[in-house]
């Protein structure tokens, strides 16, 4: 019988009492690719993090290659041959890629020169296109888990940990990062790989296991499993026809053009883009990472700039509308419901009560002098079952919640400032299914009480599911604009590659 | 003095009115092929304007309006110049502008009566002739400065002298409802209101009761010409060429435009044209049209074939395209008849038709 190169037997942690995970019992075999899925709060990354010396546990036993160990730091786990490429990137943003590949391995002299020239060299045999001179602070999400995962691969790891690796990739990134999982793969390595979407699991996995509620489900072979019985596992129940299961057969006729864009710039992320939003209807914007889709409503909602001179126009209902930061925007009706939540989306020491009520006041353009408590405890209270946030109460702390109780406060903070124009960037990403079926509901309700709703999102499934049209944008400009029933993935991908 | 600051920030940034954009073909403008695939009706020698009865449909054709049952044409009037608009009068009758410079009824109870002065101005580019339900004739007279066949000066001139003129049949008066319009081409009678097409604002205005130039359609990014009514409720709209940001800096830039109208030859001025592709010495040529010898459908539009289907509120419902690759380019005036859409070509010199249950089956399923 193969010795398994990591295990875990009854492995138990606990957060104040509370188990996040309760008596795992957990192996990973040499040279496999294992999926770990679950919802959030399931488990997942606890278990992993305490593979990864992150956390200790609190009980049970840990065995790498049939000795036991007990990791109590990262460098100690790295030490015994396990790597963690994590959900958060731990990157140092203000050196550069080299150093950060080669950090903790530095000579006392380093040649700069040198680590450069390394750091080239070994990113090329990963076929990462990223400048190793480059400071990672000004790197986009997808760069940045690509410094992630060479990071991991440059420790030569016996066990790498991929903590939702994908979800900030593009699909030809992806297909690299597969490519890569599959090299490792073949070089002896074996993976572990956490993912909230279930099509990787099932195309990368050799086996998968199903965590729910701290506990481990299910673990069987990848050919045992399909999308139905995986989401039944996860969530106890057939999720699988909600989710992005059925194809639009009928679309909403827009409203009146509330938003138009008209040949917007904003340095080289966003070239002469210009585009319509109609109100009543979900447009759906699709384009691979650097495509100036995100950047280009980041502009329309004053989060960035647009170019100072002749940055093109940006029109709310037929009227010019130029902010340089959100409040205006925000009073104005036009919300952005960032893609970052936990940078952008909320303070994660304030309560949910005190976010909504937060995103209430932006409203107010500084003329409530006076915070009610009372009155943010009413908001607060009111968009928390209108989004039905479940937290043991409104006073808990934001980063007390699930990533998808986190994402419905983003929502919720965004919904209060009775918004018109509702920009929805990557809106499930990081998102349990169960939260994902939940979101998106609200999101077909918005458009249904003739809100115009975008959607970016890299997920096809997920902008074929929603959208009514789906506009693709690719090199700084929408190229192609399909209706939900013309559209197709291919038809879709084509435009956003070609 | 703040206005003044601001036009002058303005045109330093690039912003307000010196912005140099132009709105996107998307939503109910999505290009497709349907003008282009039509089916060609007709091909004539020098075709100005459509009009119908309901049963028939009219062509002013040169200096003749030819009347067309099922595929076959008849003339059924013959003048000395060449008409530059046309309506059915509901009495019977037709009323024909005249070189642009005349209004002329022929036939029907108010038989010869015309018009080639109102409000003590000559008409000098009428283009668009419309019966309203109260048996007035609505007109528009393009500009003041430049004569119907030179429209493209106008616009290069950014001329503003447009005129919405009323013509009263039975009496044989006559008033300006607008003046000063940047180039007014088509109108319409749309309940109380009359409606007007302002083609370098790109827009449609509306007249009446306590409205005086209400914008009805703004911001398209194309140039509107004339109206017409659609059988179920709402309009057809044609467009008869598309704006680009080319065009839309050599609007801005006033020396160049001038040393360009000075020296070179109209045909191949930077500014929209009815026809294109017929020279290499046009304008925007090489990669902007071409890629490896096919000619790029959504490359910067010189012409451009274009009617829009608009709701009883203005809102535009659908549109029907001949794209840059096409041919049918240069839509001035759109009809439909019993059941048909007829649309008049003027840079091709054709008709071409689609039946209407046809455009609705395959854009609004």
């Amino acid at each position: 019988m193969t010795v398994p190169i990591v295990e875990l037997r009854k492995a138990t942690k606990k957060y104040a009492g509370v188990p996040a995970i309760e008596e795992v019992n957990f192996a990973l075999l040499p040279g496999e690719i294992h999926t770990l899925v679950g919802e959030n709060g399931a488990g997942k990354s606890t278990l992993t993090k305490a593979m990864a010396g992150v956390v200790t546990l609190t009980s049970g036993q840990m065995f790498i290659e049939g000795q036991e160990v007990r990791p109590e730091t990262p460098v100690q786990a790295l030490h015994l041959g396990i790597a963690m490429v994590f959900q958060e990137t731990s990157l140092v943003p203000t050196m550069t890629v080299a150093q950060n590949l080669f950090l903790g391995q530095e000579r006392f002299f380093n040649r700069l020169r040198g680590i450069y020239i390394a750091a080239q060299q070994f990113l090329q045999t990963l076929q990462f296109d990223v400048d190793p001179t480059a400071t990672v602070g000004l790197l986009g999400a997808a760069k940045k888990q690509m410094v992630e995962i060479a990071r991991a691969v440059l420790h030569r790891a016996k066990v790498i940990i991929f903590d939702e690796p994908t979800a900030t990739l593009t699909p030809e990134e992806k297909k690299y990062f597969f490519d890569l999982v599959f090299n490792l793969k073949a070089r002896g390595v074996s993976v572990i790989f956490i993912s909230h979407a279930l099509e990787e699991a099932l195309l990368v996995s050799d086996r998968i296991t199903v965590m729910r509620d701290g506990k481990v489900v299910v673990t069987d072979r990848k050919e045992n499993f399909d999308r139905a019985r995986i989401v039944q596992a996860m969530v106890g129940r057939d999720l699988s026809q909600t989710l992005y299961g059925q194809r639009k057969t009928t679309m909403r006729r827009p409203g009146k053009r509330v938003l138009s864009v008209e040949n917007l710039r904003m340095a080289a992320m966003v070239k002469n883009n210009s585009l319509s939003v109609f109100a009543g209807q979900i447009t759906g914007v699709f384009g691979l990472v650097g495509s100036g889709r995100t950047e280009t409503f980041k502009v329309v909602a004053g989060v960035i700039k647009r170019d100072i001179m002749y940055g093109g126009e940006v029109l709310l209902n037929n009227k010019p509308v130029r902010y340089l930061v959100p409040a205006p925007a925000v009073r104005d009706g036009i919300v952005y419901v960032t893609e970052d939540r936990k940078l952008e989306g909320f303070f994660e020491t304030k309560s949910i009560a005190d976010n909504i009520y937060l995103g209430f006041l932006a409203k107010m353009r500084g003329k409530r002098k006076l915070i009610s408590k009372r009155e943010a405890s009413e908001v607060g209270e009111r968009l928390i079952k209108r989004l039905n946030i479940r937290a043991i109460s409104k006073d808990v702390k934001a980063i007390e919640l699930s990533g998808g109780n986190q994402q419905r406060l983003v929502i919720a903070k965004s919904l209060v400032q009775e918004p018109e124009v509702i920009i929805f960037d990557e809106p499930t990403r990081g998102v349990d299914v169960n939260a994902i079926t939940e979101i998106h509901q609200l999101i077909n309700r918005l458009a249904d009480e003739g809100k115009a709703v975008v959607v970016i999102s890299s997920y096809l499934p997920e902008v074929m599911a929603l959208s009514d049209r789906i506009l693709v944008c690719r090199m700084g400009k929408v190229v192609e604009e399909f209706s939900a029933l013309e559209a197709t993935e291919e038809k879709i991908m084509y435009a956003a590659i070609h | 003095m703040i206005a003044a600051l601001r036009r002058w920030t303005d045109q330093f940034l690039g912003r307000g009115a010196a912005a140099i954009t132009v709105p996107i073909f998307d939503g109910a403008l999505k290009p497709n092929q349907i003008l282009e695939q039509a089916e060609t009706f007709a091909e004539l020698e020098a075709p100005e304007d459509l009009a119908t009865d309901g049963n028939s449909l009219f062509v002013a054709d040169g200096a003749s309006v030819l009347r067309y049952e099922d595929d076959t044409a008849t003339e059924v009037a013959q003048f000395d110049r060449r008409i530059t608009g046309l309506a059915i009068l509901p009495h019977g009758g037709l009323a024909v502008a005249l070189d642009g410079t005349e209004v002329r009824v022929i036939g029907g109870p108010n038989d010869g009566r015309s018009w080639s002065n109102v409000a003590g101005k000559p008409l000098n580019a009428v283009n668009a002739i419309c019966t309203a339900v109260d048996g007035r004739l609505l007109v528009t007279d393009g500009s003041q400065a430049q004569p119907y066949d030179r429209w493209c000066h106008d616009l290069m001139s950014l001329g503003r002298s447009g005129r919405l003129l009323e013509l009263d049949l039975a009496e044989g008066g006559a008033r300006e409802i607008a003046n000063g319009l940047a180039y007014a081409f088509g109108t319409m009678s749309v309940g109380k209101d009359v409606w007007v097409c302002e083609s370098w604002e790109h827009r449609v205005l509306a007249y009446g009761e306590g409205k005086s130039g209400l914008p009805v359609v703004s911001r398209l990014p194309c140039y509107p010409s004339r109206l017409s009514p659609a059988q179920d409720g709402g309009y057809w709209l044609t467009a008869f060429t598309c704006r680009t940001q080319l065009v839309e800096f050599v609007l801005r830039q006033k020396a160049y435009r001038t040393r360009m109208m000075k020296e070179i030859d109209p045909r191949y001025w930077i500014a929209p044209a009815l026809t294109s592709g017929n020279t290499f010495l046009e304008p925007l040529q090489g990669a902007h049209l071409k890629m490896r010898g096919i000619h790029k459908p959504w490359a910067p539009p010189r012409s451009y074939g274009l009617v829009m289907r608009l709701a009883p509120n203005g809102s535009i419902r659908y549109s029907l395209h001949s794209r840059v690759d096409g041919k049918n380019h240069g839509v001035v005036s759109a009809v439909e008849c019993r059941g048909t859409l007829f649309a008049l070509a003027k840079g091709r010199r054709r008709i071409v038709s689609v039946p209407v249950a046809d455009i609705e089956r395959r854009l609004m399923s």
